[in-house]
């Protein structure tokens, strides 16, 4: 594989590969502990290819160990420290890992699994004892990433390595800005696969991974002191972020003389924010992006400039790439025409072959074109193409973008049933500026709790957290004594939005 | 002010009138994330105040009272 090779290749060299917190790991070290990691799968699992679960937030051993993985013939599952044990729990059912690393205090049930001072140990007792060639081929799963699913458990993507060198490929020309080096943001969480950006484009460039964990984030002095130290030549992040940042007056080009280029995808990209990066970084170019999960990260884009933004539609979320195909389409499947508004359907070795072990959605979300035999996958986005540029209008179901994370509404809501004391739930997204900023709670108890809003809340978020991942839980939960209903007598959630 | 940021809080996270108090620990308690921050800051600036998030600590912004006090 691509990666595997470009590593050992810098492995020869003094280059670093990731930062954090002070510490950093050379492309050396970074090689040398992929390969202890493989030799250890091999020896212990032979050609038992079970996935290996990786439990962790932004460690500098997780990239070992899934590079380790992939070397010695496994695919991988990130899985970050935003999902409780309990969510875990439904993935390792699902995927039944040959081995769980994992890097937290947290219990899991999981059979076969290993901590930090066990892979530690692993990692100096085969150093050195890889001596087979890269078990890795185009067809195998490299990772399996697990997202919202609307039955109230999480679905696992399952991505080939095919599928990421179709997305290198595609997003090249995108992405080039003429470094053969430098620093690269990594401050998205590995369960998300924007993150795929910085572990297979930047690593594979011999850049430098500059991390930012969770912690940092949530504390704005900290995030700015990391930011200012970082010298950062690429950014990739949900706009999200950039909203955060630009808060400050200090985040400007005074800050990150070094970016070249800013790149948003995950979620809505605002006019406003837009403006604000031009204003604020005029000698770097700012990228939006799109692709959902499920056809390997990004698969358009479109430089953002004044004409853009100045524009009565939205900003568009881009030219499709070069390496696949684009179509708006008709409830029946029918190509539209440019300016009509369609399901976007995606074509290409970008697709992936479907979700794990889920037969029953891959039907419905997946398929193969009869014409060209290219894989093709129903996005769910409802969009527009004008002039070659795909316009985003909304999604066809109950799936919603917070902070670039995708949650599907419908499962917080099936969580939310199985809280004590609440008998129905519905919940809506909060928008501002057309972007959805959080999640509004509505619920019916099923008898009266005498508790003040807060204190329910604070009950409901708590045993919510057990349940799922800390992004998908509501801000807001609002006790009703009935839900308002529609003309077809089902819940108005546009009411229900109205109260948001 | 601290009216103001306590009627902004009240709503930002939908807890009754007068739950939220000067001494009220926010993140603590969950009520603020750094998203509902934002929206904090964002609100106080149609009220004349702009303040600086790249200036604080999570510590310094962890309850109404303090946030006023850095409004003055």
């Amino acid at each position: 594989m691509f990666l595997l090779e470009k590593l050992e290749q810098y492995a020869g060299t003094d280059r670093i590969a990731l930062l954090y917190q002070g510490q950093s790991v050379s492309y050396r070290t970074l090689f040398r502990q992929a390969e202890a990691f493989a030799a250890y799968l091999l020896d212990r699992f032979g050609d038992d290819d079970a996935p290996v679960l990786i439990y962790g937030h932004k460690e500098l051993v997780i990239p070992a160990c899934m590079f380790g993985a992939i070397k010695a013939g496994h695919s991988y599952i990130p899985v970050d420290t935003t999902f409780p044990p309990e969510r875990v729990a439904q993935i390792l059912e699902q995927a039944v890992p040959c081995l769980t690393v994992n890097l937290t205090e947290r219990e899991l049930p999981a059979q076969q699994a290993i901590d930090e001072a066990a892979l530690a140990d692993i990692l100096a007792k085969y150093d050195g004892k890889f001596d087979c060639v890269d078990r890795i081929a185009d067809q195998h799963t490299v990772y399996t990433l697990f997202t919202s699913g609307t039955t109230g458990k999480p679905k696992g993507v399952q991505i080939t390595a095919k599928n990421i060198a179709a997305f290198i490929d595609g997003v090249a020309p995108w992405f080039d800005c003429g470094l053969t080096e430098g620093v690269f943001l990594n401050e998205i969480s590995y369960s998300f696969d924007v993150s795929v950006c910085a572990l297979y484009y930047a690593l594979s460039r011999g850049m430098t991974l500059y991390t930012i964990d969770k912690q940092t984030l949530n504390d704005p002095k900290a995030l700015f002191t990391a930011l200012r130290e970082s010298k950062i030549d690429f950014w990739v992040s949900t706009p999200s972020l950039a909203e955060f940042c630009v808060r400050s007056e200090q985040f400007c080009e005074a800050l990150l003389p070094n970016t070249k280029k800013f790149v948003f995808c995950g979620e809505v990209l605002t006019k406003k924010l837009a403006s604000e990066m031009l204003t604020r970084f005029p000698h770097a170019e700012i990228l939006n992006a799109y692709g959902p999960t499920e056809a390997t990260v990004l698969v358009t884009a479109v430089t953002v400039d004044e004409a853009l933004c100045s524009d009565s539609r939205s900003i568009p979320i881009g030219y499709p790439f070069a390496n696949l195909r684009a179509v708006i389409a008709a409830p029946d499947g029918t190509e539209l025409p440019d300016g009509q508004e369609g399901e976007l359907l995606l074509l290409g070795d970008c697709v992936s072959p479907g979700y794990l072990h889920r037969a029953d959605l891959n039907e419905r979300a997946f398929f193969t074109d009869a014409k060209t035999g290219m894989r093709g996958y129903h996005t769910g986005d409802l969009c527009k193409i004008e002039n070659g540029l795909i316009y985003y209008l909304g999604r066809m179901d109950g799936q919603v973008k917070l902070n670039g994370f995708r949650v599907e509404l419908e499962d917080v809501e099936s969580n939310l049933l199985r809280v004590e004391n609440i008998a129905r739930a519905a919940v809506v997204p909060v928008f501002e500026d057309g972007k959805t900023v959080s999640l509004t709670a509505f619920v019916c108890l099923q008898s009266p709790d005498g508790l003040s809003s807060l204190a329910r809340a604070k009950k409901v978020k708590t045993a919510l957290s057990a349940a799922l991942p800390s992004y998908m839980i509501p801000r807001k939960i609002v006790a009703m004594d009935d839900f308002p209903v529609n003309t077809n007598g089902k819940v108005d959630k546009k009411a229900l939005s109205a109260l948001a | 002010m601290l009216d103001n940021i306590i009627d902004i809080i009240t709503d930002i996270s939908g807890a009754d009138e007068g739950e939220i108090e000067a001494g009220t620990e926010l993140f603590d308690e969950g009520i603020l994330d750094s998203f509902g921050v934002v929206q904090l800051f964002v609100q106080l600036e149609s009220y004349g105040v702009k303040l600086d998030v790249a200036e604080f600590d999570r510590e310094q912004i962890s309850t109404p009272a303090k946030i006023a006090a850095l409004c003055e």
